[in-house]
């Protein structure tokens, strides 16, 4: 059972739910850590684009009151086991956007969060860590 | 041996069953880490595809409330079905023949439309508006590679019949190509090939002809609401659809392999590759078709390419 276990653990598809952010997180996971520098398909990962297929989720923004429902019910249709990792400030504590009154973060009132990546925009570096860490956690739940 | 149990054999492990899903995920694997080194990337590991199916097996499956249950959930497994039974059919020189129980080129092309026509359904059966697009998308695709790809088996039937009628069974052609020299090599042959080359990257849904199920653009279409175990019955599907049309072109035209078995089937393996490459290749270095596009594209080229193929063999 370990054997399998550990076999699945190297192939974590991931997905992003982009919960009101500015942008910059998003440019941050889709071309800094997708370019061939920082390659994440070593891992074993792969973007996906259906919530569906995903294991580990990577949000972003601070979660506004316009997409709150929307995200909730996106993260209710991925299939468990799975792993969610907040990307940048806004999801950990609002960021910038703290108390204003379009905002419904911190998101972990609402989600499980597993992993958080602060900075505004993280690095790469520290967007593979994050998965990195969100795989092993994974990997204790399949 | 009794027949039956060689026949189940054959559908099971060796060449269909076990063996072409080894090999299918295999030449994924392959696939992916060419395409990422050729992007400068390291690439995941080869054996990826298969760590990514146990994962399926194991992740929860989900159901739309707005899909079709029964059928939703019986598709992928009639895919996956239809095309260890093609993987069967094909004969590989001096290594494997068909019996001629399970059928001959007509089955095979039956079975080849098989995996098209469960997208479609699938699409459709899972309630989603990419579903839908995928299925039209699917369906004008489909429509675009099948002429071509009739005339494609027709010319090579015509050409081992040698003049008196069709041969409608692949272990016949590839004897014929032993006998008389491979198809490859014959001029006649040759607009009948770059046809089947044409033909290769839609059957396989490949970079520039997978507009149903692009990612950016329809979220993987059919597949869009597919989780665990049935997605990844659709990638086993995928991945001996690939073994199923590989074989059946070096059948078609480059059967020659040394005597024995493992000589043999070193040598099939051998040509598998550089075809598989080639895929690859025209996958990193193309942007993706409209699908206007594509089926404008087919009944032009391929298409004209088949007929007179047809031609050259008549006159020759």
């Amino acid at each position: 059972m370990s054997l399998i276990r550990t076999l699945s653990s190297r192939s974590p598809w991931l997905y992003r739910i982009n919960a009101g952010s500015c942008n910059g997180c998003d440019v941050e996971l889709a071309t800094t850590a997708c370019i061939p520098r920082y390659d994440v398909e070593r891992l074993g990962c792969q973007y996906c684009g259906s919530p569906r297929h995903a294991d580990i989720v990577l949000i972003t923004g601070p979660l506004t009151a316009r997409v709150k429902d929307k995200v909730l019910r996106l993260f209710s249709e991925i299939p468990d086991p799975k792993v969610t990792v907040a990307v940048g400030i806004c999801p950990i504590s609002g960021g910038i956007f703290r108390d204003s009154y379009a905002v419904c973060g911190p998101i972990d009132q609402y989600l499980p969060v597993d992993v958080n990546v602060p900075g505004c925009p993280p690095r790469p570096q520290a967007i593979l860590e994050g998965v990195a860490k969100a795989i092993e956690i994974w990997k204790s739940r399949l | 041996m009794p027949e039956s149990l060689a026949l189940l054999l054959s559908v099971a492990i060796f060449p269909g069953g076990a063996f072409a899903l080894a090999l299918g995920l295999g030449l994924k694997g392959i696939d992916r880490r060419v395409a990422a080194r050729l992007q400068r990337r390291v690439g995941p590991p080869l054996l990826q595809p298969f760590f990514d199916l146990i994962k399926l097996s194991r992740k929860k499956t989900m159901v739309p409330d707005a899909a079709c249950r029964p059928l939703f959930l019986a598709l992928p497994a009639v895919g996956a079905a239809s095309m260890l039974l093609a993987a069967a059919l094909v004969p590989i020189a001096n290594v494997y023949l068909p019996s001629p129980a399970l059928g001959n080129m007509l089955v095979l092309f039956y079975l080849l439309v098989v995996p098209g026509m469960v997208l479609m359904l699938a699409g459709s059966a899972s309630g989603s508006p990419f579903g839908a697009i995928g299925f039209s998308r699917e369906m004008m695709l489909m429509l675009a590679y099948e002429s071509p790809i009739v005339l494609v088996l027709v010319a090579a039937g015509l050409r081992a019949g040698g003049g008196d009628g069709i041969v409608l069974s692949l272990s016949d052609i590839a004897a014929y190509q032993q006998a008389h020299g491979a198809f490859l090599l014959d001029p006649a042959m040759w607009p009948t090939l770059l046809a089947f080359a044409a033909f290769l990257p839609a059957n396989l849904g490949t970079v520039p002809f997978d507009t149903p199920e692009a990612e950016t653009e329809v979220l993987e279409g059919p597949l869009l609401e597919y989780s665990g175990a049935p997605l990844g019955l659709f990638k086993v599907m995928s991945a001996l659809k690939a073994v199923v049309v590989l074989n059946l072109g070096i059948c078609l035209f480059f059967p020659a392999t040394p005597d024995g078995l493992l000589p043999g089937l070193g040598a099939h393996l051998l040509k598998l590759l550089p075809m598989a490459a080639g895929v690859t290749l025209l996958r990193v270095s193309m942007g993706r078709m409209r699908v206007d596009q594509a089926f404008r594209f087919f009944f032009k080229w391929p298409l004209a390419l088949a007929a007179a193929g047809i031609a050259a063999v008549a006159l020759s």
